[in-house]
């Protein structure tokens, strides 16, 4: 049977339930602009209804939950995304500062270098006695003997600043999967006692993002809100609570490698920034090096034979006129040095007197002929710019498209979980007029109470 | 359907990319090239550089020209001084055989001016261009030394070898010709022919044979100097090569690198527009929601 008592208990329930909905709403407006929040909305259910004889009377509403609107596998992919995005921004960025030591605008470049001498054997063709001319010989061979050794120290330099980002990358790695993990044991804390943890899944949320922009991850989700994390290729970087350090050590040549629990797993590792910084670390720089290094080995060599072949102004036999490459060829480009320093000892004749030319043609003729991998220099040079220029220009494409992609996914994910201020508003005034109702209603039950109260009273 | 209502970054985005695209388009306008980078091309790049190689080279050779011009010049104008001298000595030798009646002074006073002339083609065939021997060969000695112990009394003491520079791909010029070739060659020895004629006039027999001698060697050289001028014309006509291929490559690289300026410029005029669109669109995103509706 109803009574007033039962009016006035759904009366007040609703005035509850409505100011819980109006604090999910304030919380909403609230957190409008911080990043990775999922906006919540009050679940209300009917309360079990109160069956009396052959009558069912309703029994009020209460507030089941505040639930987070999120899409777990929409998260999965904008953390997919993210890693292909970290991968190629750091990629990109590495090989900009590879393609800037070729670029010929400067004229410095190993190119421009090249040119220059072959024009100086030219110039020295036409009076091959004079000894400023021959001066001019040995100083542009200087210049291609710098332009190679800056050009390979340069690609050093980087590959160990590369290999510094690779320490500092990993030790943000830890810091992220130490509060990860400490974020799991919160979060399945709250939910063993029925809690709502949407607050930490948010912030785990975020770390996960950040976390997946340095290193690939791959998410498995258990029951009780947990999450395990491992590389894909299985190394475990978080297990619930507990986070799994990586490690460092330094590998012969003195490149740091990655370590997960003792395996070296540098080379499994397929995108993040991480990833992006080891394959110009790893392969792109030593491949760009070991292209220079053929190049200034095969050009020495050349040379030497060429001027070899001679005699020099005072009708001696022609010396060496580069430093001889080393036998593997490694290194070659860094070490390039001209050994002559005497302007007479360009072996510019081909017969022992001072005034023929006829070894100069052998030098020039160099610039034609296929001596690095059936190529002439000038070709095997461009192509190693072609290579580079390729790979800064493939990264941008793809790092533009995968900005594209990771954007749409965003707006994917706002759509689903942002808040939005008309819809909280609207929220707002659903809220507080349902309020206004059940204190009215409290209002009038107050008033018939009174009267009965004072029923038979005068 | 609920859309994303925070549309900031979509249009932070556009804006970026809008700035990007002006920078690149000012950057084309400013150096006039497309190609600025590797990576604005990486084709065109690698075409470039072998285009600016064959550049350089093509400098080279126009620089080499011009230098084995001057010693061509020299070299001619030398060998034309030496035919005049000759021709003297040819119209002395001819006056000396047609006039028996020339005392015995008067043939010495032509003998002597012979010998002159003797001196004068040694001095001339010594000559050097830039302190280079033009006619020793490729040694660097002087060429033409009088020793009385040859019977022509001039010993030539440069080589044979010839120099030649390249002035062009696979294209060589041969710049000397050695001294022994052009005036001690073997039956057309000018310097023998000389002594000769002075010696048949000192002791007045075989003149005339002695002038044909001379004649000889005077025609000889005539048909030597032609190696010259034609070297000269092919100098000439190498420049005029080359610098129709110093424009063509920079026609090329104009093609391979080069900036379509109009093109850039109305584009970059297209992407002044979209950054103020954009600019526009964030300026007019709503400031108000719904909230500013809601009354006391």
């Amino acid at each position: 049977m109803g009574s007033l008592n039962t009016s006035l208990a759904i009366a007040v329930g609703a005035l509850t339930a409505d100011q819980g909905a109006l604090n999910a709403t304030a919380n909403n407006v609230a957190n409008a602009s911080t990043p990775g929040y999922s906006r919540q909305v009050p679940v209300f259910a009917e309360n079990t209804p109160l069956v009396v004889g052959s009558l069912t009377f309703g029994n009020g509403v209460s507030l089941q939950q505040l639930q987070s609107i999120r899409d777990p596998i929409l998260q999965i992919r904008i953390a997919q995304e993210t890693q292909d995005q970290g991968q190629l921004g750091s990629f990109v960025s590495s090989m900009q500062q590879v393609q800037v030591l070729f670029n010929n605008t400067s004229g410095s470049d190993i190119g421009s270098q090249l040119s220059n001498f072959f024009g100086s054997l030219n110039q020295l063709s036409a009076d091959p006695t004079d000894l400023s001319l021959r001066q001019g010989v040995l100083t542009a061979a200087g210049n291609v003997a710098n332009s190679f050794n800056n050009t390979a120290n340069n690609l050093a330099q980087q590959r160990s600043n590369l290999d510094l980002d690779v320490t500092q990358d990993v030790r943000q790695v830890n810091t992220l999967t130490g509060q990860i993990a400490q974020l799991n044991g919160q979060i399945s804390n709250l939910q063993n006692i029925g809690a709502d943890a949407s607050v930490f899944v948010d912030q785990r949320d975020q770390l996960i993002g950040q976390l997946s922009s340095l290193i690939d991850v791959s998410q498995i989700q258990s029951d009780n809100g947990g999450l395990t994390l491992t590389t894909s290729n299985g190394a475990a970087l978080v297990a619930g609570e507990q986070s799994f350090t990586l490690t460092t050590q330094p590998d012969a040549s003195g490149l740091q490698h990655i370590f997960a629990q003792g395996k070296d797993i540098t080379s499994t590792i397929t995108s993040g920034q991480i990833a992006g910084v080891l394959q110009v670390r790893d392969q792109k720089i030593p491949a760009v090096l070991s292209s220079l290094d053929t190049l200034a080995s095969g050009l020495s060599t050349a040379l030497n034979t060429a001027n070899e072949a001679g005699f020099d102004l005072n009708g001696n036999a022609g010396t060496a006129l580069f430093s001889a490459p080393p036998a593997s060829g490694t290194g070659a480009a860094s070490s390039m040095s001209v050994v002559l320093t005497d302007p007479s000892l360009v072996a510019a004749s081909s017969d022992g007197s001072a005034g023929s030319n006829g070894n100069l043609a052998t030098l020039s003729a160099v610039n034609d002929q296929p001596i690095v991998s059936g190529q002439t220099p000038t070709q095997f040079y461009s192509n190693i710019v072609f290579s580079v220029g390729s790979d800064v220009a493939n990264g941008t494409a793809n790092q533009n498209a995968s900005q594209l992609v990771l954007q749409q996914l965003q707006d994917q994910r706002g759509s689903i979980s942002g808040v939005s201020l008309d819809e909280e508003a609207s929220h707002l005034i659903l809220y507080q007029q349902a309020y206004d109702a059940a204190a009215h209603v409290v209002t009038a039950i107050n008033q018939m109470m009174e009267e009965a109260v004072n029923l038979g009273s005068d | 359907m609920r859309v994303n209502p925070n549309s900031m970054p979509d249009l932070l985005t556009a804006l970026s990319a809008t700035q990007q695209q002006q920078d690149t388009e000012l950057l084309q306008l400013s150096t006039g090239r497309r190609v600025n980078q590797p990576s604005d091309d990486p084709a065109a790049e690698a075409q470039l550089i072998e285009n600016n190689a064959d550049s350089a080279q093509v400098d080279s050779f126009q620089q080499s020209l011009s230098s084995i011009n001057g010693q061509f010049q020299t070299a001619d104008s030398t060998l034309s001084s030496i035919e005049t001298q000759m021709q003297r000595a040819i119209t002395l030798g001819t006056q000396a055989a047609n006039q028996g009646t020339l005392s015995d002074s008067d043939r010495l006073a032509i003998a002597n001016e012979l010998q002159g002339i003797q001196n004068q083609l040694v001095s001339l065939a010594n000559t050097s261009y830039q302190g280079v021997f033009l006619f020793s060969g490729t040694v660097q000695t002087q060429p033409f030394v009088v020793d009385a112990s040859v019977p022509s009394g001039v010993r030539y003491a440069g080589n044979t070898g010839v120099n030649k520079v390249t002035v062009g791909a696979g294209y060589q010029i041969q710049v000397n010709q050695p001294g022994s070739q052009l005036f001690s060659a073997s039956g057309s020895d000018i310097f023998q022919s000389m002594t000769d004629l002075i010696q048949s006039i000192q002791t007045n027999s075989n003149i005339g044979n002695s002038v044909a001698e001379v004649n000889k060697a005077f025609t000889y050289l005539s048909t030597q100097r032609v190696f010259f001028g034609n070297a000269m014309n092919q100098v000439t006509s190498q420049q005029n090569f080359l610098s129709s291929e110093t424009v063509e490559l920079s026609t090329q690289e104009n093609t391979i690198a080069g900036a379509d300026i109009s093109v850039v410029a109305s584009n970059l005029v297209q992407t002044e527009n979209a950054q103020q669109a954009a600019l526009q669109a964030i300026g007019r995103m709503p400031v108000t929601s719904l909230f500013d509706f809601l009354q006391e």
